[in-house]
């Protein structure tokens, strides 16, 4: 026991600790900054350079590091690479640990949910802002524990070294027990030390995974929490629910008439043209044409499959296309005036410019930022805004949507419907001369659904919006919808006047449709 | 590292060290440490024959440099760290290192490696000079050149009472285990006995390999191992620390010889080292080294090369 003591406190095998301590920095700090790059290189859409990445980690990934080390060390110097022993461990080691956190980050940005990733691109982030604001901070809080293990594995490895005659804690302490035959007491006390620094690398990672919570209290809160006089009311007031029954009855069929008499002159706002498209054999779209005009809200009708969603999609271009033509606002979002197709950060500003707002099934709100957040962050990321003024906005939006209350909330701790309501609070942040809403709220309780189907109302009525709006609530087209396009097999297949088509479909598959809908609508909107 | 490099102790032969040292390569200890006598014996050192004047004005490109050695430091008494002050090496190996480099003019650091490595270390650049009971083998002599300095005497370590009734590397080893290190000359030699034991209608030894003398003597501590055959000193140093349990069985006398390997070719820089090598022999320096370290002085061979 006096021996293990006294090896503990060793000047010798402590400074020991220090080469083991640069080892593993140098190999984690190289090990992340090639990781980064491999990582780039897999996600790219270079096949050379993705290829490259992968023949890259096949190699490191499947080679002992204790081969790694003696090659850095006495192969590179018949190249003329001649490393100090410490500098050389280092490159082994990172070397090694390259594709490892290649891997680790690799999956947290393909873990990050690929509907926020559509939701970027639609409000018109670029690629660097969407990696920047919304895939590396969710990736990061997932990837915490993974990099943290191999922190501590790295260090570990770093004992390696020593057959490169690196003078780190494992290297000393094997010299010291050939030297005084003291095996035990030397490695129980270099053991020890060990712990403690695995012990160091876990607390960090632990530190670092509490600042990183998105639900932890703010110190303030916590101080709070402390002080039971201070704390808050719990009963806060009650977020204003629209309900249907509120809501401003459907204009008379008269006026609705002459509504639509006088959109059919405004000016065509969407144009699609002949579009064709399909996914391996199977065609999506198939010839598909429609316009819609300034002010006018159009429902796209149709069974599932039908080809609602991918057209949506394509509007906004987060589709490509086989053939065909889509213009919004005059433009050909996509491609430049000479028809060839744009990169994805010139389609980025192309989006933002033009103004396509996206409302999605599943809502696709950046989980890590708050309401508000969720609303002013792409109008200072995409559109330059200050932060007061878009601020100011967000609040405004949220008002309107009826969340005032939950502006601080994050998106998992609100009802579906909130999360709806906040999506198009954000659809709507950048005033888009077109908004498409992709079944709003198919993923709704049915509880909730009036609360988003009335905001979406309001909009049309009071805003006089753009719209086009894939559904099935019937009831709710017939309300808001000036004219209907029913799709089935990738074809407009019946179009008209929302009235006309929802009460004489002509179509017999529309009406067979409108049958089975109509009867699940009964149930779908309460009363 | 193909190469099998090996080194291997043998009784009384002339390795003394010297304070060595290691940390200088990185500068950073200043360790802790005490008095050590070898160190200061190390470095006050012997009086220099009169030859290395002539030999420093006729090698001047050594003057000054500081040459980087390759050592195994796990053989108390050839080179191994100083209990006293951990941050140094020593050992005979290191004395005649310290004093080869005084007599030119150059100063050393100490690289410590695996055994394997050694003449891979010497090979690549990343050392000059390997003084670490390694044996000049024709073998080893395609890697690097060697001048050898001392003749080769093992003895075979065993449990206490030798159990096993080993009496050398001979039919007496058949079906025993025997630890040895990755490199050494004795591997093939114990490897050799398969024919033999075969013919005598015994198993064929089993060979454990390890990368330093710490972990072959703890394989026959820990009951793994029924030998380890390797240079007498360094068996001799293991009985010494485990009287209960460890017992020498035998000293063999291997038809090999200690060397100091150099880069291969390199005819200026072996020249020198032959030359200062043979100034030191005259003038009995390395034979007092050889008693200060109590390894034999009737170990000591005169200074030869051995060349492939």
């Amino acid at each position: 026991m006096e021996l293990f003591f006294h090896y503990l406190r060793m000047p010798y095998l402590l400074q020991g600790v220090e080469f083991t301590l640069e080892v593993t920095g140098f190999g984690l700090g190289g090990g992340l900054i090639l990781g980064l790059a491999l990582a780039s290189m897999q996600l790219s859409h270079n096949r050379l350079l993705s290829a490259f990445a992968r023949g890259y980690t096949v190699i490191f990934r499947g080679t002992p590091l204790i081969l790694q080390l003696v090659f850095v060390y006495d192969a590179l110097p018949h190249i003329g690479i001649k490393l100090i022993p410490t500098i050389a461990a280092g490159v082994a080691l990172a070397l090694n640990e390259a594709p490892f956190i290649a891997e680790i980050l690799r999956s947290g940005v393909l873990g990050v949910d690929r509907g926020q990733i559509a939701a970027g691109q639609a409000l018109g982030m670029t690629p660097v802002v969407l990696m920047h604001r919304i895939i590396a901070p969710q990736a990061i809080r997932t990837m915490v524990p993974a990099l943290g293990n191999e922190a501590i594995s790295a260090l570990k490895n770093s004992s390696l070294a020593s057959v490169i005659s690196v003078q780190e804690l494992t290297l000393r302490s094997t010299q010291l027990a050939s030297s005084t035959f003291d095996f035990f007491s030397i490695f129980f006390a270099s053991g020890l030390v060990y712990l403690v620094l695995t012990g160091a690398f876990s607390a960090v990672q632990l530190i670092i995974e509490v600042l990183l919570d998105l639900d932890r209290p703010s110190p303030r809160d916590r101080l709070m929490r402390l002080l039971p006089w201070r704390q808050p009311a719990l009963s806060r007031p009650a977020p204003v629910f629209i309900t249907g029954q509120d809501a401003a009855p459907a204009a008379p069929m008269g006026s609705r008439a002459a509504r639509s008499a006088g959109l059919a002159d405004g000016v065509a706002t969407v144009e699609v043209r002949d579009l064709f498209k399909r996914y391996g054999n199977h065609v999506v779209l198939d010839g598909l044409n429609f316009t819609v005009r300034i002010g006018e809200v159009v429902a796209l009708l149709g069974p599932s499959g039908s080809g609602k969603s991918t057209l949506l999609r394509c509007i906004n271009r987060l589709e490509t296309w086989e053939s065909g033509a889509v213009r919004v606002g005059g433009r050909n979002l996509g491609f430049s005036d000479d028809g060839k197709p744009l990169t994805a950060r010139a389609v980025a500003h192309e989006r933002a410019s033009v103004g396509v707002g996206m409302v999605f099934q599943q809502f696709n709100l950046f989980s890590h930022l708050t309401a508000q957040e969720n609303v002013a962050g792409p109008l200072r990321w995409v559109h330059g805004m200050s932060e007061a003024m878009a601020d100011r906005r967000a609040r405004e939006l949220l008002e309107r949507v009826g969340l005032s209350a939950r502006a601080h909330a994050l998106p998992r701790h609100l009802s579906g419907g909130q999360q709806q309501r906040v999506a198009i609070a954000r659809a709507l942040a950048p005033n888009p001369t077109v908004l498409l809403l992709d079944e709003p709220t198919s993923a709704l309780d049915p509880e909730l659904v009036n609360e988003v189907l009335e905001v979406i109302r309001r909009l049309a009525v009071e805003d006089g919006l753009t719209m086009i709006i894939s559904t099935h609530q019937l009831r709710f087209a017939a309300e808001v919808a000036d004219r209907v396009l029913f799709l089935s097999g990738g074809r407009v297949i019946e179009e008209g006047l929302a009235h006309d088509v929802l009460t004489r479909p002509r179509h017999p598959q529309t009406a067979r449709f409108l049958r089975v809908m109509g009867a699940d609508q009964v149930t779908a909107i309460p009363a | 590292m193909l190469i099998n490099v090996k080194n291997s102790g043998h009784p009384a032969r002339p390795r003394m060290k010297i304070s060595g040292w290691l940390s200088a390569t990185f500068g950073i200890f200043c360790l802790a440490a005490s008095v050590v006598p070898h160190a200061a014996s190390a470095q006050g050192a012997p009086k220099l024959p009169e030859a290395c004047t002539q030999l420093q004005a006729k090698y001047p490109s050594l003057k000054g440099k500081t040459l980087i050695d390759a050592v195994n430091p796990h053989t108390p008494g050839y080179e191994a760290l100083d209990p006293n002050d951990p941050s140094k090496y020593i050992g005979f190996d290191i004395d005649l290192a310290e004093t080869l480099g005084a007599c030119l003019g150059f100063k050393l650091t100490y690289q410590p490696v695996a055994f394997a490595a050694l003449l891979p270390t010497l090979q690549s650049g990343q050392a000059n000079i390997v003084i670490s009971d390694i044996y000049a083998t024709q073998e080893r002599a395609k890697a690097a050149d060697f001048i050898k300095y001392s003749k080769v005497y093992d003895g075979v370590l065993v449990v206490k009472d030798n159990p096993k009734k080993i009496t050398g590397i001979d039919t007496s080893m058949c079906g025993a285990t025997a630890a040895e290190n990755t490199g050494y000359v004795e591997v093939p030699l114990i490897q050799n006995l398969e024919s033999a034991c075969k013919a005598a209608g015994k198993p064929i030894p089993v060979i454990q390999l390890y990368d330093n003398n710490a972990n072959c003597i703890q394989a026959i501590l820990a009951g793994r191992a029924d030998t380890y055959v390797n240079d007498v000193n360094t068996v001799d140093q293991a009985v010494k620390a485990y009287p209960d349990k460890l017992g020498k069985a035998v000293a063999v006398t291997l038809p090999y010889s200690v060397g100091i390997a150099v880069p291969k070719g390199d005819v200026a820089f072996r020249t020198a080292i032959l030359e200062a090598l043979t100034a030191l022999q005259k003038e009995g320096i390395e034979t007092a080294m050889l008693n200060k370290w109590s390894l034999g002085a009737g170990s000591m061979e005169p200074a030869a090369l051995l060349t492939e």
